[in-house]
């Protein structure tokens, strides 16, 4: 976006961008991949349609990042020449042209958590336990 | 003389049965034991050994731990996990994992010894880590054992939110502005 040079200006293309990579591995929170719809309309009588957040990224692993860009941003005609400065896409395969120029990272706000079976077999064992057997327990 | 058969056949059914039935004892005469296999030429042996519990020595609890300040307002007598005060999160797998079987099944709350409330929020936690594919090796021999590979929407990733485990009334979005 380039807000922070002194010559910025919405108008102004001054060569800045955004880069979103693996936007496929995006989570959602809870069941909102089955509950969230996109509704989208054709302009025609029964040209309405609702969309599940899966099946659009089933479709398009980059478009429920565009669209959540897209509605965050004020509805002014200058909307859609500020989305073309967001380029998206859908995992670490990234055009050398706008790798060369990448300059600064924004980091995740939220952490990816770690698996049980990537923790080593012997740490999970020398973990400090909560909860003990009963005496009466038998292993399965 | 039907007194007599019948007498007699109920003396036949005890001797035939009693060896069976199993008795009953109060006492804890189990101990945690392995049920362990093995052939012996063509008979298959199954055998209750009993084991020490691996836990016994990494466990903690709250009454051994010194300098513990727990929030004012806890009932005296509370289970192991209200008194230890934890911050459990859904991704939180070391801890979870104790709670579960070896097919990722919740434990009953007679073997986790959990009070109603922190079993509830527990299992909850199983379950979320479970749908988040975070505990994917404690799952059903038939699992495929790779989030990616589920069906439908199951196979993009999720995060769960565990303000919402007791949250006995969803509020609809217009609700609050009723209220004013």
């Amino acid at each position: 976006m380039g807000m922070h040079k002194p010559i910025y200006h919405p108008m102004n293309d001054c060569g800045d961008v955004v880069v979103c990579i693996n936007s496929r591995d995006i989570a959602l929170r809870g069941d909102e991949w089955k509950k969230r719809a996109y509704f989208h309309h054709t302009g025609y009588p029964g040209g309405a349609t609702w969309t599940l957040a899966w099946e659009v990224h089933n479709k398009d692993p980059t478009m429920i990042i565009k669209k959540a860009v897209y509605r965050s941003m004020k509805g002014n005609l200058q909307r859609r020449h500020t989305m073309e400065r967001l380029l998206i896409y859908p995992d670490e395969e990234v055009p050398e042209d706008v790798l060369q120029n990448v300059t600064n990272q924004i980091r995740q706000l939220r952490l990816v958590p770690t698996r049980l079976d990537h923790i080593p077999e012997d740490e999970v064992r020398k973990f400090p336990k909560v909860m003990d057997y009963p005496k009466d327990y038998v292993y399965k | 003389m039907a007194l007599l058969a019948r007498t007699g056949v109920s003396f036949l059914k005890n001797a035939v049965l009693s060896t069976s039935v199993r008795t009953l004892s109060l006492t804890n005469k189990l101990n945690l034991k392995e049920l362990q296999e093995r052939k012996e030429g063509s008979t298959l042996v199954v055998e209750g050994v009993n084991v020490p519990s691996p836990r016994t020595e990494l466990l903690i609890r709250a009454e051994n731990i010194k300098d513990l300040v727990q929030p004012e307002g806890t009932p005296k007598e509370t289970c192991y996990m209200c008194a230890l005060g934890l911050d459990v999160k859904h991704t939180d797998v070391l801890i979870l994992s104790q709670f579960v079987r070896s097919d990722g099944c919740m434990l009953p709350r007679r073997i986790t010894g959990l009070c109603r409330r922190q079993q509830k929020k527990i299992g909850k936690m199983v379950s979320m880590a479970q749908k988040a594919g975070l505990m994917i090796n404690l799952t059903p021999s038939f699992c495929k054992k790779d989030p990616k590979k589920r069906y439908g929407f199951k196979k993009f990733n999720s995060y769960f939110d565990e303000t919402t485990i007791f949250q006995k009334k969803i509020p609809t979005p217009f609700e609050h502005l009723k209220n004013r």
